[in-house]
């Protein structure tokens, strides 16, 4: 079902319109969202989302804090994939200084910023499938998110919000036992997207309440600039990876899936397919992984490393100011981008020289998705909403920050 | 796919369009066009239609208290075909500046998210209110002389009615 | 329980009585979804097949009213802090509150305009859990403790 049919038996009749409030707490909202709902009788006349419930004024700390010190910050904004953001506002303070970043620090990121996707996507199907009614494929998919917390606790000390990147290359190596489990992790994981796969993409129920819903046309999707999995599953092929590259991602060879279809089930055929191809970039990143230093040896950004430190007094008191006081990069603006799960994540800096950012603006994609929420759900039915909602794939830190 | 123009391409076509209201530079990574505040919309709107621009990023607002031009407003442009970023910037002494949602839909959100915070108010826009902030915040939290932990709002308004009341 | 409440001494009749009440009041409790930020994630993780909460007789319901305790996990905001009240209103008797993460204690790392500097400002809290988010093991161990509390609770007796 088209949107334009239902657009001209509107223009017919005139109605009067029930405004329902979806409220902010609310179980299939994924987070705090408010939505006011006009409906005309169960179909969908207009949307307005109302957010702000989680505005937790990320951008105005970021102005008293020394550019080390955000970095935490960032990991709760999009907490579903906290690696990329890390590594997003590092790649944007790198550019002040053009850092060269070691070998082995690039490949660790890309493989701990493809773990991210992984452990982001199966968050995504698990609540949309909830949303929908297949509690069983939660269930699955938080058991897959477990493998994948363990190899972040391994590596980094923490299941979330590990905080791992720096400016400059990664906080430290990695142990043994990662690889190790990576490996197997990688072995297994193609089978298990089989059984979502099974569950879903075929059964009759699932083809019903997301094939044709939630359509969004090409020319819209260029306006409203939505990116990631809703703007290739409009049918544009785009991927920061392949076409802006940042880090080493020109080496890897990976495909990047497009759809022409434009509605819910598209969506989620190509999340799920992206599941698959960042597990092949983790497979291709582990084959080449060489030794060596995980942090840059810049001496306006790296801090020197613990045996340096508790050998020469140089060492010591540089460390001390950076940690303390801070690096200053020189005045202007820069801006820094991923291609995050939810789509492209950018940070605009805005520096005057001193050792807080003057100003720091986070392009969220979720809150640019949301835009388009209205023009992807009119016309449609009230329990549809609930479905193009799972299939924007919103999530609230990102959009109040 | 279509001609595949970079930056130097875009420097002769928008240079010859706006002579003089028009300047270039490339630093640390990024390509700035900075223009004169008459006729920004002129040249994105050439930017959008002449040179395959179709996409836009991002808008960002900052306060600058202490120099004449109070606000600075910078444009995130995007151009899928030929892969290329450019950011239009711009200095603005009064609050306000026309709005680009007739260009772009993606501005309806972007600029009401500088209008609560920052407090550019944008001309033109169909539906100029507050997104992030409550309806009853008076202020604009990310100006400069707007404290971090200014929380005295919190008990201004108890709007509904549920006698709550904050200490801190 | 109503007229009959904290009016008898304590016998046989009224600890067995009181026995089975708290019983039945610990084994069931069913929390009101109120995740609101990243430590909504790791209770959901919490309720998932590694740390499962069903075998202690947690079940997630959606309405505040078929709910005995509210885990508020997440940062507050002051413009959700009249929903929460709203909410927690809204819960029949007896509830209890559990206050998951840093940002529900106290604010966390986010002292600023917009934040409630700690749940403990609106709604009566009986447990506090730190970390930034609680591991599962935590949020179990507080849910362990709430039962421990509600095993002592004298409903009949004075």
């Amino acid at each position: 079902m088209q949107n334009t049919e239902v657009k001209d038996r509107e223009q017919n009749q005139v109605s009067e319109l029930i405004t329902v409030n979806m409220g902010p707490q609310h179980p299939s909202t994924h987070g705090v969202l408010r939505l006011v709902v006009d409906l005309d009788g169960e179909t969908i006349a207009d949307v307005r989302p109302d957010v702000g419930f989680l505005h937790r004024g990320v951008e105005k700390l970021a102005e008293n804090r020394t550019y080390h010190q955000f970095i935490p910050l960032t990991d709760r904004l999009d907490y579903l994939s906290p690696l990329s953001n890390n590594l997003g506002y590092c790649l944007a303070v790198e550019k002040f200084f053009d850092v060269k970043i070691p070998e082995r620090a690039e490949y660790l990121r890309v493989i701990l910023a493809e773990l991210s996707r992984i452990v982001s996507h199966l968050v995504w199907i698990a609540t949309h499938a909830l949303d929908i009614g297949a509690m069983t494929v939660f269930i699955y998919a938080f058991r897959e998110r477990e493998y994948v917390l363990d190899l972040f606790e391994i590596a980094t000390g923490q299941r979330m919000t590990s905080s791992w990147m720096r400016v400059g290359g990664i906080r430290d190596d990695v142990p043994e036992e990662f690889f190790k489990r990576l490996g197997k992790f990688v072995s297994i994981l193609d089978e298990r997207v089989d059984t979502y796969e099974r569950l879903l993409t075929k059964n009759r129920i699932w083809l019903k309440r997301t094939k044709g819903i939630g359509y969004l046309s090409k020319e819209d999707a260029l306006s409203y600039g939505v990116s990631g999995p809703i703007m290739r599953g409009s049918g544009i092929d785009f991927d920061l990876r392949r076409d802006e590259p940042y880090g080493i991602y020109d080496r890897f060879d990976f495909e990047v899936p497009v759809y022409e279809d434009g509605d819910v089930y598209a969506r989620y055929l190509i999340r799920l397919k992206e599941i698959r191809e960042a597990k092949k970039i983790i497979k291709q990143a582990m084959e080449g992984i060489p030794e060596g230093p995980t942090m840059t040896d810049d001496p306006r950004v790296a801090y020197p490393s613990h045996e340096e430190v508790y050998e020469k007094m140089e060492a010591l008191i540089r460390r001390f100011y950076i940690v303390s006081k801070g690096f200053k990069p020189p005045k202007g603006h820069t801006y820094g981008c991923v291609e995050a799960p939810k789509g492209e994540l950018g940070y605009y800096i805005i520096s005057d020289g001193d050792a807080k950012p003057y100003r720091l603006k986070i392009r969220a994609p979720s809150f640019v998705n949301l835009g388009a929420l209205p023009e992807m759900s009119r016309g449609y039915m009230l329990a549809d909403l609930v479905a193009v909602i799972g299939s924007v794939d919103i999530v609230l830190g990102e959009i109040d920050r | 796919m279509g001609c595949d123009m970079n930056f130097e391409d875009i420097k002769k076509k928008v240079g010859a369009e706006f002579p003089e209201d028009v300047t270039f530079s490339e630093k640390h990574g990024c390509r700035f066009l900075d223009t004169k505040p008459y006729v920004f919309k002129k040249v994105l709107s050439f930017l959008k239609d002449e040179c395959d621009f179709e996409y836009l990023v991002d808008v960002v607002a900052a306060h600058w208290p202490k120099r004449k031009e109070k606000f600075d407003v910078i444009y995130n442009v995007f151009s899928i075909t030929n892969k290329i970023r450019v950011f239009v910037r711009l200095k603005i002494e009064a609050d306000s500046l026309e709005t680009v949602t007739d260009l772009w839909k993606s501005a309806l959100f972007l600029e009401r998210e500088q209008y609560d915070l920052v407090g550019v108010r944008f001309e033109g826009h169909p539906d100029l209110r507050r997104i992030l902030m409550p309806e009853y915040f008076e202020g604009n939290p990310l100006k400069k002389d707007y404290p971090l932990k200014g929380r005295k709002w919190f008990n201004e308004t108890d709007e509904q009615q549920l006698g709550i009341s904050f200490s801190k | 329980m109503g007229v009959m409440e904290h009016k008898f001494s304590d016998n046989i009749l009224t600890t067995s009585v009181d026995g089975l009440v708290n019983w039945a009041r610990r084994s069931s409790l069913w929390p009101v979804t109120f995740g609101l930020a990243c430590c909504a994630i790791e209770m959901m993780a919490t309720g998932a097949a590694r740390y499962d909460l069903d075998r202690l007789g947690v079940i997630f319901r959606a309405t505040p009213r078929q709910s005995d305790v509210m885990i508020v996990a997440g940062t507050v905001t002051r413009k959700m802090a009249p929903v929460l009240r709203k909410v927690y209103n809204q819960m029949p008797e007896p509830k209890w509150v559990i206050a998951m993460g840093s940002c529900a204690t106290s604010g966390g790392i986010f002292d600023t305009y917009a934040t409630v500097q700690g749940v403990d400002e609106i709604v009566p809290v009986d447990f506090y859990i730190p970390g930034c988010p609680p591991r599962p093991e935590s949020l179990l161990d507080a849910i362990v403790a709430l039962q421990q509390q509600i095993k002592t609770e004298k409903i009949l007796r004075k």
